[in-house]
């Protein structure tokens, strides 16, 4: 192989290359707003689903777990604080996932959802399941435990991913559960909101 | 352009379901067939999306190949078939985001498939555009045809279920959904589709290699 060769085959590598790394920096440039725009909907859309009576939600700050920015939130009916939603994350599988929580006045969990995670398609993205996320009404921190045998007590877990199953319960809600009775409990609600505010 | 072509488009795409199959004959993309298809539906959307890309990339490289020095191919075969998966996650994210979202999943999967790399240098690189588009399509359809099969037979026995609805209500064999179902599902499988090959479809030579 000459030189000439060699410059012939970089430079065509590096033409093509060049290329394809326009037209990608082109459709993100183009698709990463709405992308933005479709995360902040949904997340909205979330909190709403999360604490369907509530007719405010307001964020009250923000905290960090496993080293990423998630956000607290307080829901309100009238002047009444009827629960508290947040975010947090799970060391999952293959990644962290990403999970609301919403919980009553005596921070019982009342409802979860995924908001995202790129766990094993067929086995952990069960935690998407109603019938999974089901499980978690009216379960206090006690009983956030996973147990692989039937179970309504305790999370059961779901076969074959037993990993994400834990994450979801032992990490990332318990773990909020806990930051929240910490933050809101102990600095009582409104002052919380007030210092965060 | 002339039609110049020596096999016609039906061969080619009747080539890529049966003589060619990408899971059943050629035994490639193994780890899709078996990771992916423990429920119909996520078998149906993965098949679905690499008939997509396997179009695109076989179309993509077929205009490139005159361009792309024989040395260098397999690094400019890889950036086509990551530029396309990431263009069709890009864009879904932004303008589909509903069935992203049971999509998503897969789409970045497809970068690592083997049968994609493989056509591309088996065909496209050495055809016109359209034969080599009709070719992405025949082998896109063999391998949708053989995860709907797989995740059928896998679903029904190990959840008793199709596409998320209960069917029977026995309790199933759970074995069939987790990873060992999976290669009992792809080997039992392969060998009935090629002994109906065999005994009852015209033998077919091109799928000894």
């Amino acid at each position: 192989m000459t030189a000439k060769d060699i410059i012939k085959i970089a430079l065509n590598l590096v033409v093509i290359y060049v290329i394809g790394g326009l037209i990608l920096a082109a459709v993100y440039a183009r698709t990463s707003p709405i992308m933005y725009r479709n995360a902040e909907e949904q997340k909205k859309q979330a909190l709403k689903e999360l604490i369907p009576d509530a007719d405010r939600i307001e964020k009250l700050g923000d905290w960090y777990i496993h080293e990423k920015h998630a956000e607290y939130f307080i829901a309100r009916k009238g002047d009444e604080t009827i629960g508290y939603i947040v975010q947090s994350f799970g060391k999952g599988y293959s990644s962290y996932i990403n999970t609301l929580i919403a919980v009553d006045k005596d921070f019982k969990v009342q409802k979860i959802n995924i908001l995202g995670h790129a766990e094993t398609p067929g086995l952990g993205d069960e935690i998407e399941a109603d019938s999974f996320k089901g499980q978690f009404k009216n379960k206090d921190l006690d009983h956030l435990k996973v147990l692989k045998t039937d179970t309504t007590e305790y999370i059961q877990a779901i076969s074959g991913a037993t990993i994400s199953t834990r994450a979801v319960s032992e990490d990332a809600v318990k773990n909020g559960v806990k930051f929240l009775i910490e933050k809101v409990k102990e600095g009582g609600s409104e002052s919380g909101a007030a210092k965060h505010g | 352009m002339a039609q110049q072509s020596t096999v016609s488009y039906w061969e080619l795409i009747k080539n890529g379901i049966i003589a060619e199959n990408t899971i059943f004959k050629l035994a490639l993309s193994l780890c899709p067939s078996i990771a992916v298809t423990n429920n119909l539906r996520n078998g149906v959307l993965m098949g679905v999306a690499v008939l997509f890309v396997q179009t695109m990339v076989n179309a993509t490289i077929s205009v490139m190949r005159k361009v792309i020095h024989p040395r260098i191919r397999l690094p400019i075969f890889m950036l086509v078939i990551s530029g396309w998966v990431t263009i069709v996650d890009l864009s879904m994210a932004a303008f589909a985001p509903d069935a992203y979202k049971q999509m998503g999943l897969y789409i970045q999967l497809i970068v690592a498939f083997a049968s994609i790399l493989a056509r591309a240098e088996m065909f496209a690189s050495k055809n016109k555009i359209a034969p080599s588009m009709v070719d992405g399509i025949g082998m896109g359809l063999g391998f949708l045809f053989a995860l709907t099969v797989i995740s059928f037979f896998r679903e029904l026995l190990g959840k008793g279920s199709l596409w998320g609805m209960p069917i029977v209500h026995t309790k199933p064999l759970l074995i069939m959904i987790l990873p060992a179902g999976g290669f009992f599902a792809v080997g039992i499988l392969m060998a009935l589709f090629n002994w109906i090959d065999t005994r009852f479809l015209k033998k077919s030579t091109s799928g000894a290699h």
